[in-house]
């Protein structure tokens, strides 16, 4: 496996990953939905599938002394180091963010370990939606993009509006309070911190979850295609 | 043991039916494999490799069943479909780097033998590689992990003739030692002529013949007579062309007796596979 993930990385990276990772910087951006930021790093991964699709990558892989299962293990796992990578850098933007503004977002989730943690079902919504899709229709890498785009947009859009309700009913619903005045909020206590760590930890079960039934999901569908 | 073993296999698709394809090759030989485009002769090594999904039908490699043992069956085939047509923005250097690792018996001495014998510059993109050359990549990559059977899809069609003899001389020495074989299919017929030990023919997802080159070729006779004797002559006949002086046409070698008052003469495989694949009584037309 390891040598799958060392050809993932040396002939199919996308040369603008690491310019994709300066995305992170928009946690700079004063009111702004920061998990926005998230999807250009799906975006990132994106270009590294295009890529590998014009190098005819999935053939030359598929012929390699290996299974086809072990073949999408590889390629989810290169999407899962490329995604736990990013949140390295997005990890101290919540310390900068918060240096640099001091108020809540207007605009969406506060720079906080929730949003590391929503960012990561971000990241599962994109998987789960792009992988099994691209398994079973390897050309139709498009559509693919197109229909997990609108996913991962939808989720944001959820996500951010569940908070903004939880902020807007906080008087009327006293969970909702809560919700908003632990989750949504710079850790300033170490209560909050580990409140917030309990989500981030659930998020990150989640994700991983996630990685196994998509990946569980893709090597069915890549079994019944025809190269 | 044999190297491979084909049995049953078996692709459905719309249009086309790769119909219980079977044949064996023994350790030490080349095996050509022709037809006509579309005849089924990609399909059958894709569905040999696990690149298609086989409706049917079993593939063994050295005594392995492909099916539970594709890691350890990969490893000992070496595989060319065409040209490389891969990574076309690396160079041969990083690519071999990758290749390599996935093979505990890979040659670097081979390797680089044969980069050499085919001129090829590890420091150039496969962007920079002409059609030929890229092939001979690919033959580089195949030939260089010990594999025990080979398997080229039309690997001599973008090479030049004098290239081609080459690579004919690299099968026949890559064979010697006798624990090697190659399975290659090409639409050059001459060079199978100049370097195959057997035959596999498949015709509409059908294998017609999988024998012996000279058995196969002895099998059939090439007749010539006139145009009274055509009518005679029709049931005989595989294949014919009919020209204003007469007919040219294919004999099954057993029918030899019906052909007595024609000439006839030993048949090629081009020709063969020309009249089988025609059928029939075809008029020659005149400008």
């Amino acid at each position: 496996m390891k040598n799958l993930l060392y050809k993932e990385f040396r002939l199919c990276m996308a040369v603008q990953i690491p310019i994709f990772f300066l995305f992170v910087l928009m946690m700079l951006i004063p009111s702004y939905p920061y998990l926005v930021a998230g999807f250009f790093i799906c975006n990132s991964i994106f270009y590294s599938f295009t890529q590998a699709a014009v190098d005819n990558d999935v053939l030359f892989t598929t012929l390699l002394p290996v299974s086809k299962a072990q073949v999408v293990a590889s390629k989810l796992r290169f999407m899962l180091v490329i995604e736990l990578l990013s949140l390295l850098f997005f990890l101290p933007m919540i310390f900068v963010n918060h240096a640099v503004h001091g108020t809540p977002n207007a605009a969406g989730l506060d720079a906080s370990l929730t949003l590391l943690g929503a960012l990561l079902l971000v990241y599962a919504v994109f998987n789960a939606v792009f992988l099994p899709r691209f398994y079973k229709a390897p050309h139709k890498l498009g559509r693919h993009f197109l229909l997990s785009t609108i996913c991962v947009f939808a989720f944001i859009f959820l996500f951010e509006g569940f908070m903004i309700i939880c902020g807007a009913a906080k008087d009327a619903l006293p969970l909702f309070g809560w919700v908003e005045e632990t989750l949504d909020c710079f850790p300033q206590s170490s209560s909050i911190w580990i409140r917030q760590g309990i989500f981030f930890a659930v998020c990150a079960a989640v994700y991983l979850l996630g990685a196994v039934l998509t990946k569980k999901r893709a090597q069915r569908n890549f079994e019944q295609v025809d190269l | 043991m044999k190297t491979l073993e084909v049995s049953g296999l078996t692709k459905r698709y719309e249009s086309f039916l790769l119909d219980s394809v079977s044949f064996s090759l023994e350790p030490g030989y080349i095996m050509g494999f022709i037809g006509r485009n579309g005849a089924g002769k990609t399909t059958t090594m894709k569905a040999m490799l696990n690149l298609i999904h086989k409706d049917g039908g079993e593939v063994t490699v050295n005594g392995k069943s492909f099916t539970g043992n594709e890691t350890a069956c990969k490893k000992e085939i070496g595989f060319v479909m065409g040209e490389f047509d891969c990574y076309k923005k690396s160079s041969l250097r990083r690519i071999t780097q990758v290749t390599k690792r996935f093979y505990e018996d890979w040659e670097e001495k081979a390797y680089r033998g044969y980069l050499e014998r085919f001129s090829l510059d590890e420091n150039k993109k496969i962007s920079e590689l002409s059609a030929g050359m890229r092939v001979k990549y690919a033959l580089a990559l195949a030939l260089s992990h010990n594999a025990k059977l080979l398997i080229l899809d039309e690997p001599t069609s973008g090479l030049d003739p004098v290239s081609r003899d080459d690579l004919l001389d690299v099968f026949r020495s890559v064979i010697e030692d006798g624990t090697r074989s190659i399975l290659f299919s090409t639409h050059i017929i001459s060079d199978l002529e100049k370097c195959a030990d057997f035959i596999t023919y498949i015709k509409d997802g059908k294998i017609l013949a999988s024998t012996d080159v000279e058995d196969f070729r002895h099998g059939y006779l090439l007749c010539s007579g006139e145009r009274s004797q055509l009518e005679e002559k029709k049931p005989w006949l595989i294949g014919a062309k009919a020209h204003a002086f007469g007919f040219t046409g294919l004999c099954r070698a057993g029918d030899a007796a019906r052909f007595t008052d024609c000439k006839t003469a030993p048949a090629d495989l081009e020709s063969i596979m020309i009249y089988t694949e025609q059928e029939g009584i075809h008029e020659e037309s005149a400008l």
